[in-house]
């Protein structure tokens, strides 16, 4: 068995660009304070590579207990290599008790593959974490994945992502522990060499995350051309549309659209579920102010998650809802 | 001639769960066994990089023995041999446990320079499998590889493209790789007669615990996982709805905005 004990600290990674830190990190930094409190540890942030001071004030303002500050080459832009021995040398020194990785693209690259290289245990998108005193491991709550997952070993590894925890900075502490290390990794042993960049353009169609209405659509809808009138009713109701999983991969829409624990998490005011049979992964994602169903099968679980229910073909029901907002004016 | 490995994984299909009316929990007998939607886009990928630089695909899955159907769909699109990873002593793993199983069954058949996985499956989602392959293989990897832009076979490098949030990046990349490859150029491919029959016929190398020899029993299975599902909790299924139904799609559409419009939501 192993030792837990020798086992302290929890740590949240800093994801950054120089500039900006990922908000993901704050929402980290807010919930973990929670299961510090509750279970002795001290919150650390480990940033590396430079990252602008009024930043880092925001990172303290989470009430973070200390900061490992890490230097030396391989970090100037993402890379598996250098990010995997980085966190493999520094967990080997420290013996934090969890490390924690905010589930962007970068994060779930590079968080399995040193948990792989500890041997240790890595869960990826919990929508909630508890502290147990009795075993004082942390259980991973994952709805997807059939319930909680409990992570035996040590340092516990998990990813979340961004979205599933609120920003609520608890205040900066008297005292912030300030660590420095250097940790080079040679940028001729990084296998992935960069070459470029092309960013995206800004779609606001895509922008889902702070979209006051959301109108979702399943797998019941007909085909790509049915979709117009539910792009007519999200602009109706000022919001936006989006997706679950297998329209994905009918390939009508996006993935960027794909609401769940595996892709956007939701907050809005209003969702307005159509064609949506509610699997778990799907309604974990969504967590609304009022949840509205509609569809033709009455068993659909998605009905269980609603406030209101409509059983009926779902363009029917979209068509009467235009009608009704047009008729109001 | 480049070596490749495609990792597949027969799921259940989540869409096709009912819930029980009387109980609330969802019912998971008689759910239907499919292919990993996504690892049949990898699949795709390994088989795009097969016609236009050559090389021979092999398959693997660790599963019970049925998992062998998603072995046949596979090999009928154009991949060549297929080693099925079946043994009791390898369930209840966690992502730590196959990849240390699927690496050490891999590595008993042939030494692999490209491996595609699928970006994640519908049942466990974890999306971890592919970065924990690539530490077991000492290999590099992109993660959410969009497209495979060109291969120098001679030296062994790639370019490829890689999906972030915020856009396309490019990297170059030594072999060996693992991928875990993104749908988008990588339509899922249909197979023809030719490739059904072959398929049908074609032998799987069937790998238990005791056919890969060095293989450490502490490290496969539930011994090995040091993550666990402690229960299944039957998902705690929240009371339904209210329904409405005025009589008419009309009426109930005006009841609903009603309601809606009385607590502030339009």
């Amino acid at each position: 068995m192993m030792d837990k004990s020798a086992y302290q600290n929890m740590w949240v990674y800093i994801e950054h660009d120089g500039k900006t830190v990922h908000p993901v990190s704050l929402e980290l930094c807010c919930e973990v304070r929670k299961l510090c409190d509750l279970s002795g540890d001290r919150l650390i942030a480990v940033i590396a590579g430079d990252l602008a001071e009024d930043e880092i004030r925001r990172i303290e303002d989470c009430a973070i207990d200390g900061i490992i500050f890490v230097s030396g080459t391989g970090y100037e832009r993402y890379n598996t290599e250098a990010y995997t021995n980085l966190f493999t040398v520094l967990c080997g020194k420290y013996r934090p008790s969890a490390v924690f990785v905010g589930g962007t693209t970068n994060g779930r690259d590079f968080a399995p593959r040193f948990a792989a290289r500890l041997e240790t245990g890595c869960t990826s998108d919990a929508t909630e974490v508890v502290y147990n005193p009795e075993t004082t491991d942390i259980e991973f709550i994952e709805p997807a994945a059939g319930g909680k997952i409990m992570a035996e070993l040590r340092p516990q590894v998990g990813t979340i992502r961004p979205g599933t925890f609120k920003y609520a900075p608890a205040g900066r502490k008297e005292k912030i522990d300030i660590l420095r290390e250097e940790i080079s990794f040679n940028t001729g042993d990084i296998r992935t060499k960069f070459l470029s960049f092309c960013e995206d353009e800004f779609d606001p169609e895509l922008d889902i995350e702070s979209s006051p209405v959301i109108i979702c659509i399943g797998n019941g809808l007909s085909g790509g051309e049915a979709l117009e009138q539910y792009r007519e009713l999200a602009k109706l109701l000022g919001g936006k549309i989006a997706c679950t999983r297998p329209l994905y991969d009918r390939e009508i829409l996006p993935y960027k659209l794909q609401v769940g624990q595996s892709g956007v998490m939701i907050k809005p005011k209003l969702y307005i579920g159509f064609g949506i049979s509610g699997a778990v992964n799907h309604v974990t994602g969504v967590e609304a102010d009022r949840f509205i169903a509609v569809n033709n099968d009455p068993g659909a679980p998605i009905f269980n998650y609603c406030d209101y229910g409509i059983v009926g073909d779902m363009d029917q029901v979209c068509q009467a809802m235009i009608q009704a907002i047009k008729a109001n004016g | 001639m480049l070596k490749i490995l495609a990792c597949v994984k027969q799921v259940p299909d989540v869409d096709q769960m009912r819930m029980d009316p009387e109980t609330g929990n969802l019912i998971r007998e008689g759910v239907p066994a499919i292919l990993n939607p996504l690892d049949a886009n990898a699949v795709s990928a390994a088989v795009k990089v097969k016609e236009t630089y050559g090389g021979e695909i092999t398959l693997i899955t660790m599963g019970p023995p049925a998992a062998e159907a998603v072995l046949r769909e596979c090999l009928a699109v154009g991949c060549d041999r297929a080693i099925l990873v079946t043994d009791r002593a390898f369930g209840n793993a966690d992502t730590l446990a196959t990849s240390y199983s699927i690496v050490s069954a891999a590595n008993l058949i042939d030494k692999f320079d490209l491996i595609f996985c699928g970006k994640e499956t519908l049942d466990g989602a974890t999306g971890q499998m592919g970065a924990q392959l690539a530490e077991g293989f000492d290999a590099a990897q992109i993660t959410s590889a969009s497209h495979i832009m060109k291969i120098d076979t001679e030296n062994g490098t790639l370019v490829v493209e890689r999906e972030l949030e915020t856009g396309i990046e490019t990297l170059e990349v030594t072999t060996p790789c693992l991928f875990t490859m993104e749908k988008t150029h990588y339509p899922v491919r249909i197979p023809n007669l030719k490739g059904k029959m072959a398929a049908k016929k074609a032998k799987i190398i069937t790998l238990t615990a005791n056919d890969i020899p060095g293989l450490d029993r502490a490290r496969i299975g539930d011994p090995g996982s040091p993550t666990k599902v402690p229960r299944m909790f039957p998902p705690i299924m929240p009371e339904p709805g209210v329904i409405l139904d005025e009589g008419s799609v009309d009426k109930t559409v005006g009841k609903l905005f009603g309601l809606l419009a009385a607590d502030g939501c339009i």
